[in-house]
């Protein structure tokens, strides 16, 4: 009902505002939609990839490559991308998802440097550090077609995890996060399904990624910037990790607030690092968990019985 | 390693013998790169060794090494400008190490305490959130404080020559540098009683505690000493990887490339896989290209970690 009523304000919306702020919210709805599929990963199935911003970048400078080099339409280009990030994703979490719940983490942090650093130095083909301009996707810079893009794809993100977890499958990866010993010895196969979630949680963000680069024109290594994963995390854990919402509000309020504030430029992510810091010291659980707490703080609701995961 | 583009690139990988498409490879240029990968690893290990020792006791990984090597980097710098002169480095790398001993255990206090005496329920979660947190915050304070400047601090030695073979003097200071630090802190982890404790510690948390150990508060000693050798070891490669808010970046994704290919928590998997790591990387720039050099460490990862899922000497996990 309430979700009904939220994606009616956010089709309504452009209607109101200014092409600035229309654009501000579609780059709002390519990191809800980034958040909610890392929250996938690490906050269900407990396996935290510290590269799901290099998926983004790769699918993009894929997608934008095979446009300009091999003269491949839009279509096509996208679906490779996509394709690139699955496999790319499957490969490496064959090799690290067997062993330790870290190797990932330790693995795609690696990896993240690495390609970013081979797009950096790869000058003649993928234009280094100044980066590559890509074709636009609706041939105008006017924001409006992509902000219904990307609240389509942040809508289909949300659909694909909602689908995901409430099915067999999702019950499976909050078994294996909960306690991997005791899924393996109810039957389930923990590699293939940690590999699984490994490789949607990254098409999706893969998927994201190839539309944002037809979106913002211009790709560089930035998109791989650490700090951008970092500001997943912050969506994510402010937001309200292990539920659905929760990325994606953390990602649009933090997106707006990020915006207004744009004078102080390092002093932002100072703040919210250290809000971050805060939230998981002692309030883990972020603004979803305000807005759950909030009715019986105004004495609005008796208490009733506090269950630490979402289902 | 290129975080920081050109200027970087030359002051750490001597010189370039891409001539144009031709390269021309002599007997002595080979030696050279052996040996300037052999430096590299040995200093790799370092950053490695700290890592691995804070999970080896506390059974979380540290994200923010990097910048506890950089906060190591920019103590020596200023200790170099403003405290000391130039010529007595060795006392400033023990002061920043010290300094950065005393940041860490501050933050272990702070930060990663709670997890083993509060509620905190998603142990691995909260430290790699909090760590990696912690990470940005530090490195965007430096931004911040410092600027996005790249600050050079004076060298330690002059070049030399070892037989016939011309080596920046940072370099071999490094590598001392590196060797003693190494050879201090594999005496006090082996011969002292409070390196025995740690052991144990990283043995079994509960059964030490018959013996009369404080777990917590050789936790708190431990991300210390983990967090004091990127110190030192910022504070050694002050002249050659140069002083700026990214610079333990470099260091430290190669300090996680060898904690993978050694095996999480053996000791001399981690020298074997750090010079590993530094010979594949100087071979692969000077027979492939220099451009690519990050590349070279994650292709050997990979084709190690698809033959031995566990790292060289890395045992399967006891699943209790």
């Amino acid at each position: 009902m309430g979700l009904t009523a939220a994606v009616a304000v956010a089709v309504g919306l452009p209607a109101v505002l200014s092409d600035y702020w229309v654009y501000v919210l579609t780059i709002a709805f390519f990191y809800a939609a980034m958040a909610a599929s890392w929250n996938l990963l690490a906050g269900y199935t407990g396996q935290f990839s510290l590269g799901h911003h290099t998926f983004a970048m790769i699918s993009a400078y894929v997608s934008t490559l095979l446009m300009a080099k091999a003269g491949a339409g839009f279509g096509i280009g996208i679906a490779v991308a996509i394709f690139t990030a699955v496999v790319l994703s499957y490969a490496l979490g064959v090799v690290c998802l067997k062993v330790h719940g870290l190797y990932l983490a330790l693995i795609t942090w690696a990896f993240a440097e690495v390609v970013r650093n081979y797009l950096r130095m790869h000058f003649s083909f993928t234009g280094g550090d100044r980066g590559l301009d890509s074709a636009l996707l609706f041939g105008t810079l006017k924001p409006l077609p992509y902000y219904y893009l990307f609240l389509g794809i942040t809508i289909f993100t949300l659909g694909v995890i909602a689908f995901i977890m409430y099915s067999r499958i999702g019950y499976y990866l909050r078994a294996i996060r909960d306690d991997a010993i005791a899924a393996r010895s109810m039957g389930i196969n923990i590699v293939r399904y940690k590999v699984l979630a490994f490789i949607i949680a990254s098409a999706l963000g893969g998927m994201a990624g190839a539309f944002y680069g037809h979106t913002i024109g211009l790709i560089s290594p930035v998109m791989g910037d650490f700090n951008e994963m970092a500001m997943i995390i912050i969506f994510v854990v402010i937001g309200g990790m292990r539920t659905q919402i929760g990325p994606v509000v953390g990602a649009i309020l933090i997106r707006i607030a990020l915006e207004l504030l744009r004078e102080q430029s390092e002093i932002r992510i100072i703040i919210l690092s250290a809000l971050v810091i805060v939230v998981m010291r002692f309030f883990n659980g972020g603004l979803m968990e305000v807005f759950r707490r909030l009715p019986r703080w105004l004495h609005l609701k008796s208490a009733e019985s506090v269950s630490a995961y979402e289902k | 390693m290129n975080s920081t583009g050109p200027r970087c690139e030359w002051s750490q990988r001597g010189p370039a013998i891409y001539t144009g498409g031709q390269r021309t490879i002599d007997f002595t240029l080979f030696t050279q790169f052996l040996l300037s990968g052999l430096i590299m690893g040995m200093l790799y290990c370092l950053m490695s060794m700290g890592i691995n020792f804070i999970y080896g006791i506390m059974k979380v990984i540290n994200w923010s090494m990097g910048e506890f090597f950089m906060i190591g980097s920019f103590a020596q710098y200023l200790l170099l400008l403003y405290v000391f002169p130039a010529h007595y480095w060795y006392a400033g790398v023990v002061l920043a190490a010290l300094i950065v001993l005393g940041i860490g255990i501050l933050v272990q206090y702070t930060l990663i305490k709670p997890m083993f005496v509060g509620i905190i329920e998603a142990k691995m979660e909260y430290a790699t959130i909090v760590t990696i947190a912690l990470s940005i915050f530090l490195r965007n304070l430096a931004v911040a404080i410092g600027g996005p400047y790249i600050y050079t601090p004076p060298d330690y030695a002059g070049p030399t020559q070892v037989l016939t073979l011309p080596l920046s003097g940072n370099r071999v200071i490094a590598l001392l540098g590196a060797i003693v630090v190494l050879g201090i802190f594999y005496f006090f982890i082996k011969k002292t009683w409070a390196g025995k404790a740690f052991q144990g510690v990283a043995q079994n948390r509960s059964g030490i505690q018959t013996a009369g150990v404080d777990v917590l508060k050789y936790d708190m000693l431990a991300f210390g000493i983990g967090t004091a050798l990127a110190g030192a070891a910022g504070a050694l490669l002050a002249p050659i990887f140069l002083v700026h808010p990214m610079c333990g970046l470099a260091p430290t994704v190669r300090g996680f490339e060898i904690i993978v290919i050694a095996g999480l928590g053996s000791i001399p998997g981690i020298l074997l896989a750090g010079l590993l790591l530094g010979l594949s990387e100087s071979l692969g720039s000077a027979f492939i290209s220099p451009s690519f050099v990050d590349i070279y460490g994650f292709v050997l990862l990979v084709i190690i970690l698809l033959f031995k899922p566990y790292g060289l000497f890395g045992k399967p996990e006891r699943a209790v």
